[in-house]
């Protein structure tokens, strides 16, 4: 289940102190009970209540026994309707309560389909966990379950399986809550209540793809990832989403270690607390295919270096190459360097350190914002690292302006994960040949003034750090292995600059 | 110490030729009774529903496998031999295995997967010979682990009948 | 039609040593076969019917395997060796009798290669000639097992070759000639079977030449416990095979010395006049039986210790086999006559 902590801002809230399973507890008194309990480290289920939604208690299963004070009367209660108040006494694990939450359990079950082994929501389940801690292992019901629409799809993102869906409306109040543009509602009567849209229209907005996060059954899927993997079998590293320069915290999941199959939003109280956007969600294809675009050369990543021999690019190894790098950028001083917006704060270090050698400024390429910004995350902003890049005192150079600049320079650098992407390879294609162009980047375009190309990993591949738009750090983990020779960029760039230094000082 | 006393030999016995001629008739004895070796690839060793041979997939009577790739028997396995990638099926169950592997190199036939199954869809076969020129050809894929229910209905009915506590009835 | 002398000894000669090498051959099929049924199990079976063609199948794996010499060996000697142990295995055949005179389109042909009237000298003298390929392989191979082994054997050969002696020259007193031929044909009746008037030579025997083949439970040349493969530890391919080719054909030879000197030779009990291929078959079946008994004690008996060889050999077999020489002369010199 998802614990969350709470957010820690610099003006601490008065706090009450209430009595939580027989210890003293500090526990803010504009948020429900079961905030304190979860915060003192008292495990309370939960499905229709969901930090970051508001509470309306309709699952009952996270009842607890409260009593106003010490030596009072208790009763049972519901912890994420009722206020904290102070000098409360509530107690989580007395029989009467597992008994109250058993019998909810025991309702929600009634018409729960047993489809654990199909569903994907197995191993990260809110209900199974509770059902293997709390549950019986038979049912006593007699009737056979409802039977309902299995493959409901609700828009481009989302699939509903109305039998897995237990009601608890957290999918209802995301549009209510966080979008304020209401889409879902719960229509029908009864056992045959389902979640359902306006009108069976399908969803629309960048955000649908949290359904699937915040639904504590398997009842809302995403597509892309139906059936795609076992959760235990992925993989899980901390990193940031690399769409915008919001930089929301997201864990990178990969099947088995290698393929990255899922991102998924990671709270984060100062940049996107519990959601992201489906831009970002959806983004890890071009990491997992990355980004070999048709027209990249030697089969799609570039897993080495390449040079430019007598017959087209030549894969070699990463030291020959940047061997040829520095003898290119002897022979032509001063070199026009550019770095791409995805470049660490590490990177772009190691990129100055070679700039400062060269005696030259680096500038990163910025590209004009997209018209995915929103009021929620999305910044429209496809610079992730921008403030990063900026407070180390690089540039922003506008891809057209950068193209111009090309054209006239005698030798380049493009140092960075989609460099050429954001260049746009059919424009870099135009340059003169007499350009002689170095390049860094995931894969190598034949471009015909390319004279040397050296692998980088992509940003699921490298660790790091980004600077956000509002100055909070985004952590890069390595959540997959890189293809074998290639590197941490930002030693490669330290290699190129200690082949260069010798020749640097000869001339 | 101990000290072992040695047992007082008679004179037959020391003169050592009739014992060798007694020895000599035990041997020669065996000589005509009926040789206990089995002749192994002519006469395979007898299989029964007990016998905890390769695992195989079921293929239901309707011809559709009842593997959903749940990923249990993955999981379950000591020996990391199975590979399961799952996907969408038009089926009312919507969840089939697009590749399922078991390198047999590595499976240590213990069954585990067999009772991890929740679907009755892996049971020990008999089969018991492996043999191959390559390590990628021992990579059992779908079509070598498929078998009909037919061909495993005894291991079926015997997995029933010893687990009688948790596996109530067959469906 | 006349045929020429030469062409009938080389018909001999083809024929008795032709089916020397086939007996020996055979015997290592035997020996598995043996061990097998005396274990309730099958042996050999897969290489044609009930599997006699694998001696074949076994000197084709032994031709292409790869022959190894060890760093440090004499390679000279190494070579040398195990022809110097099979030949004289086999030339001892040479004056061996397997059959009275046969008449063949009228032709009288005695049926042994060579009659010489030294016959009994010739076999003793080429027979311990064996023992130098047993010490020369375990001295060349320059290994401490093929040392040990070869040492050992040579010991234990020239402690039982003394027994050896002393028993044929019990018979050879009483027979009062070295002609092997003649011996046998002494012997024509049963009653006249030197296996009556010499029990104790013929018991000394047959037991010695267990010993003097390094048969088991004498098999201290090889010896597999202590010293791995003893003298041919170091042998591998044809030259291991030529090492087992003499220690077969040395069983055989003594089978049929055996049968010769105490059951015989070619003499029919009961039936004097039997013709010569009858004789023949009398012959191979007599010394058929000495080869069994080498795989029947071999499967059923365990070793013994080398000290409890040479104490036998030494201590028991020689005093035993001279009070028999001497009994002999007595009896020959103030006996019968």
């Amino acid at each position: 289940m998802s614990q969350p902590t709470t957010p820690t801002p610099s003006d601490k809230p008065a706090t009450i102190k209430i009595q939580v399973d027989g210890r003293e507890v500090e526990a803010d008194p504009k948020q429900p009970l079961i905030r304190a309990c979860h915060d003192s480290g008292v495990d309370v289920p939960m499905y229709c209540y969901h930090p970051g939604l508001t509470p309306v208690g309709s699952c009952r299963i996270c009842q607890v026994e409260v009593a106003a004070a010490p030596g009072q009367p208790s009763r049972v209660v519901a912890a994420c309707r009722t206020p904290v108040s102070p000098g409360m006494v509530v107690q989580t694990d007395t029989p009467k309560a597992h008994e109250t939450r058993r019998e909810c359990l025991e309702f929600l079950l009634k018409n729960h389909p047993l489809d654990c082994p199909i569903c994907d929501k197995a191993g990260e389940c809110d209900l199974q966990d509770y059902s293997f801690n709390e549950g019986q292992g038979k049912g006593r019901s007699s009737e056979p379950r409802r039977k309902l629409e299995k493959r409901k799809s609700l828009g481009d993102v989302i699939v509903l399986d109305e039998e897995r869906c237990i009601l608890c409306s957290r999918c209802v109040r995301f549009f209510q809550d966080v979008t304020h543009k209401p889409q879902l509602t719960v229509s029908g009567l009864g056992s045959r209540s389902t979640i359902s849209t306006f009108g069976d229209k399908p969803l629309t907005g960048n955000y649908q793809g949290n359904l699937a996060d915040i639904c504590p059954v398997g009842a809302l899927t995403l597509k892309p990832f139906r059936f795609q993997a076992r959760v235990w079998n992925l993989s899980k590293s901390l990193s940031t989403c690399a769409e915008c320069s919001r930089g929301c915290s997201i864990t990178v999941e990969a099947l088995r270690g290698k393929e990255v199959k899922r991102f998924r939003p990671r709270f984060n109280a100062q940049v996107n607390q519990y959601w992201m956007c489906d831009t970002g969600r959806f983004a890890y294809a071009p990491v997992t295919q990355p980004l070999a675009p048709a027209g990249s050369a030697l089969g799609g990543r570039l897993a080495g270096a390449a040079v430019r021999g007598y017959g087209g690019l030549e894969l070699v190894e990463v030291e020959p190459a940047l061997a040829e790098a520095a003898d290119i950028l002897a022979a032509h001083p001063k070199p026009l360097v550019l770095l791409s917006p995805f470049a660490t704060q590490e990177e772009a270090r190691a990129a100055l350190e070679l700039c400062a050698t060269l005696g030259v400024a680096a500038r990163f390429v910025s590209p004009a914002p997209s018209a995915l910004k929103d009021d929620l995350l999305n910044t429209g902003d496809p610079c992730p690292n921008r403030r990063g890049l900026t407070e180390l005192g690089l540039a922003p150079v506008e891809p057209a302006q950068a193209r111009v600049e090309l054209a006239q320079a005698r030798a380049a650098l493009l140092i960075g994960e989609r460099i050429q992407e954001l260049l746009e390879p059919a424009e870099l294609a135009k340059l003169p040949a007499e350009l002689r162009l170095v390049v860094f980047d995931v894969c190598a375009h034949d471009l015909p003034a390319l004279d040397v190309a050296v692998g980088a990993p992509t940003h699921v591949e490298k660790s790091g750090q980004w600077l956000n738009i509002d100055g909070h750090v985004g952590v890069l983990n390595v959540a997959v292995p890189p293809p074998a020779g290639v590197g941490p960029l930002e030693r490669t760039l330290r290699e190129l600059r200690a082949a260069l230094a010798p020749s640097a000082a000869t001339r | 110490m101990v000290i072992v006393q040695r047992k007082e030999l008679t004179f037959a016995e020391r003169l050592y030729l009739p014992e060798i001629f007694r020895g000599l008739s035990i041997t020669f004895s065996k000589f005509f009774e009926k040789p206990i070796t089995r002749q192994y690839p002519e006469e395979p060793l007898p299989t029964d529903e007990v016998t905890r041979g390769q695992p195989r997939l079921v293929v239901k009577d309707d011809g559709n496998i009842a593997c959903v790739s749940c990923g249990m028997c993955e999981i379950a396995c000591p020996a990391y031999a199975i590979t399961i990638d799952g996907g969408e099926t038009d089926r009312q169950i919507e969840r089939e295995p697009k590749r399922f592997e078991i390198d047999m190199l590595r499976c240590i036939l213990c069954g585990f997967c067999e009772e991890a199954c929740p679907k009755d869809a892996i049971f020990m076969s008999n089969e018991l010979e492996l043999a191959d020129t390559t390590r990628r050809g021992l990579v059992y894929d779908l079509e070598k682990l498929k078998r009909p229910k037919s061909a495993l209905q005894p291991r079926i009915d015997y997995v029933y009948r010893i687990n009688k506590r948790w596996r109530s009835k067959q469906p | 039609m006349d045929v020429p002398q030469p062409l009938i000894w080389i018909a001999k000669i083809v024929v008795i040593f032709g089916g020397l090498v086939g007996t020996a051959a055979l015997m290592s099929l035997a020996e598995r076969k043996v061990s097998a049924w005396m274990q309730y199990r099958i042996g050999p079976n897969r290489v044609g019917p009930f599997g006699l063609l694998q001696p074949l199948a076994d000197g084709i794996k032994f031709i292409f395997k790869e022959e190894l010499i060890p760093a440090g060996a004499n390679k000279f000697m190494f070579r040398l060796a195990p022809a110097l142990s099979a030949a004289p295995a086999m030339l001892t055949m040479a004056v061996i009798p397997i059959g009275g005179t046969a008449v063949i389109a009228g032709r009288e042909i005695p049926l042994s290669i060579a009659d010489v009237d030294i016959g009994v000298l010739f076999l003793l003298a080429f027979s311990g000639l064996s023992i130098y390929g047993v010490i020369l392989g375990g001295w060349a191979s320059n290994s401490k097992y093929s040392l040990l082994g070869g040492l050992r054997a040579s010991a234990q050969m020239i402690s039982y070759e003394l027994t050896l002696i002393l028993t044929i020259l019990a018979v050879v007193a009483l027979e009062g000639t070295l002609n092997l031929r003649a011996i046998s044909e002494n012997q024509a009746s049963i009653g006249q079977w030197n296996i009556w008037t010499q029990p104790l030579a013929f018991v000394l025997f047959t037991i010695t030449m267990f010993a003097e083949t390094n048969r088991h439970p004498f098999d201290f040349a090889e010896c597999e416990p202590e010293l791995v493969g003893g003298f041919h530890t170091e042998y591998s391919a044809m030259r291991f095979a030529l090492y087992f080719l003499g220690e077969y054909c040395a069983m055989t030879v003594l089978s049929c010395l055996n049968a010769t000197l105490f059951l015989g030779g070619p003499s029919v009990p009961f039936w004097p006049e039997a013709p010569w291929f009858i004789g023949v078959a009398a012959f191979c079946l007599k010394a058929g039986f000495f080869l069994f008994l080498f795989l029947w004690v071999r499967w059923s008996l365990p070793r013994m210790r080398f000290d409890q060889l040479m104490r036998l050999g030494w201590k028991v077999f020689l005093p035993l086999a001279l009070a028999n020489l001497l009994v002999t002369g007595a009896f020959i010199s103030f006996g019968a006559h």
